[in-house]
């Protein structure tokens, strides 16, 4: 099992946001996260990957206990949470962007601007301008495609298509059905379309708590049923 | 007139050398530094403390006294800000405080309260347009610029202030692509103190030193840095050429009122364009 969270307990304050969440992800694997606003899922992603602390449980990653351990260091042991709300450095250029993501991991700069231009070519235009003047779209496709300078295993990403219009929520479609199976990855989403059409498995988020597991494709195809979670 | 132009340029010089490592620190950390006026004192003192041994030459005196910042604020920064990153805002104004009243009794205890004048070092002056001016505070102006300019240089220049400026903006997004955010923040903690030494230093022969020197500048650098936005390099050197001006200028009308002025410009910029933390 490549990330194995057990019994997750997070708190911010004395408010229990995570309530005892068990899930797994294995090598590959595309899983899905789905559930409501509130309902902890950015809280759990941030937890997994090192920016909030955990109050209880356990977190394995690649057979390493990382609970506790701070999020630039799971970054370089190959976990990558991608933010919610498109957080590109919009002060510096897309190239600088890139370039910021290829110094920990020592790699070429121009191999680093390549993986981004392999997922989404159209970039190489926008190259040079500050990537504050980036729509939310183009946004996303950077952030995406900078997630995956270093070769990492696993990606956290939060929310990519939310607040896309519907032509930039198809590229950012393509382009993760692209990655599906070149690395794992744990997506929260609420665009219904897209996990059942990508997911290998959906975990389903209530108040803290993760009370369902979608494994067979026909529960998962099912969106009126999944929608009942929204 | 141009007399009180080349005064208030000079302030505004030292203010904005003083104040950018206070911007840089509450941009990146979200810290108020009291320390940083502690900082400032002690390179005064550190200047007064190695003339001496120097023959009295300036230019070393200097160097030693800034070079004097670099392990007292490497300490600071290591033992007390690194526990106060995502604390309340108040523990860090509280403790920051509590480290420049120690400080301050510390420089009391081993150089005495007494005011300690140091004279012009260059003691040479310029003509310009029938107004005689110390070359001592054209010098003042020039580095300002210079320090500005290397900043400016190293910050969208090299990876290093690349990585600053993207942490001013977003920390958590720099840590997550695997970079160790706080190293960075350390060094720029540790070169804004340096700054601070050094606008300390340079102000020196034209005030007198003393042990409670800090507290003055440490109110005028605030207000430099909210004027000039938080964070802000550019805002902050714009600002304090404005502040130094608004010094000079009431200075002239009426002397008691040069620094309160400052204050109410601030009041004002901040009543206009108020800040979210
Ligand atoms: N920094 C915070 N401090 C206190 N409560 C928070 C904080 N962030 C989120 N919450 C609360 O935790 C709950 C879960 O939030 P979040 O994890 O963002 O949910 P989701 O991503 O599923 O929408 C919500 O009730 C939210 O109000
Ligand atoms: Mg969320």
């Amino acid at each position: 099992m490549l990330l194995s969270v057990g019994k997750l307990n997070v708190f911010y304050g004395s408010a229990q946001v995570v309530s005892d969440v068990s899930l797994e992800v294995d090598q590959g694997e595309m899983i899905f996260l789905v559930g409501r606003n509130g309902a902890g899922k950015t809280t759990l992603l941030k937890t997994i990957s090192g920016f909030l602390p955990s109050g209880s449980g356990k977190i394995l990653f690649d057979g390493a206990d990382i609970n506790g351990k701070p999020s630039n260091e799971l970054a370089l042991m190959g976990m990558r949470y991608v933010f919610q709300d498109k957080r590109v450095f919009t002060q510096l250029t897309v190239r600088e962007n890139i370039h910021l993501a290829a110094y920990p991991f020592k790699q070429k700069a121009s191999e680093a601007e390549e993986k981004v231009v392999g997922i989404y070519p159209e970039i190489v235009r926008f190259m040079d301008k500050k990537a504050g003047g980036l729509s939310g779209g183009q946004r996303q496709l950077l952030l995406l495609g900078r997630a995956l300078i270093g070769n990492p295993q696993l990606l956290l990403i939060d929310e990519p298509t939310e607040g896309l219009a519907a032509g930039i929520i198809d590229q950012v479609f393509r382009v993760l059905k692209m990655m599906k199976g070149q690395l794992a990855m744990l997506i929260v989403e609420q665009n219904l379309a897209v996990v059942s059409q990508l997911a290998d498995r959906v975990y389903i988020m209530q108040e803290g708590q993760i009370p369902r597991e979608l494994v067979s494709q026909a529960d998962i195809q099912d969106q009126e049923q999944l929608e009942k979670y929204l | 007139m141009i007399n009180t132009l080349a005064y208030g340029l000079t302030i505004g010089g030292i203010l904005y050398i003083i104040s950018v490592g206070l911007s840089l620190t509450f941009g990146t950390m979200r810290i108020v530094n009291f320390a940083h006026a502690l900082i400032y004192t002690v390179g005064a003192y550190a200047l007064i403390a190695a003339l001496p041994f120097l023959g009295g030459y300036f230019v070393p005196a200097t160097v030693l006294a800034v070079l004097a910042a670099v392990p007292l604020s490497y300490v600071i920064e290591r033992y007390i800000i690194r526990r106060l990153y995502g604390a309340s805002i108040d523990y860090a104004i509280i403790a920051t405080y509590a480290v420049l009243l120690i400080g301050v009794d510390i420089t009391k205890w081993i150089w005495g309260a007494t005011p300690i004048p140091l004279s012009d070092p260059v003691n040479q002056y310029l003509n310009i347009f029938g107004v005689s001016l110390p070359v001592y505070r054209l010098i003042i102006i020039a580095l300002s610029l210079l320090v500005f300019l290397a900043l400016e240089i190293f910050l969208r220049r090299t990876m290093v202030g690349k990585i600053v400026v993207a942490g001013l903006e977003d920390r958590e997004a720099v840590s997550s692509l695997g970079i160790n955010v706080e190293k960075y923040f350390c060094l720029i903690f540790v070169i804004g103190s340096c700054l601070a030494a050094f606008g300390g230093v340079l102000y020196s022969p034209i005030t007198t030193v003393h042990p409670y020197m800090g507290f003055q500048v440490l109110l005028l650098s605030f207000a430099v840095v909210l004027v000039g936005g938080l964070g802000s390099m550019r805002g902050t050197f714009i600002s304090a050429f404005v502040l130094g001006m608004v010094m000079a200028v009431t200075g002239r009308f009426w002397g008691p009122a040069a620094e309160t002025m400052v204050f109410v410009v601030m009041a004002v910029v901040l009543i206009i364009k108020p800040i979210d933390v």
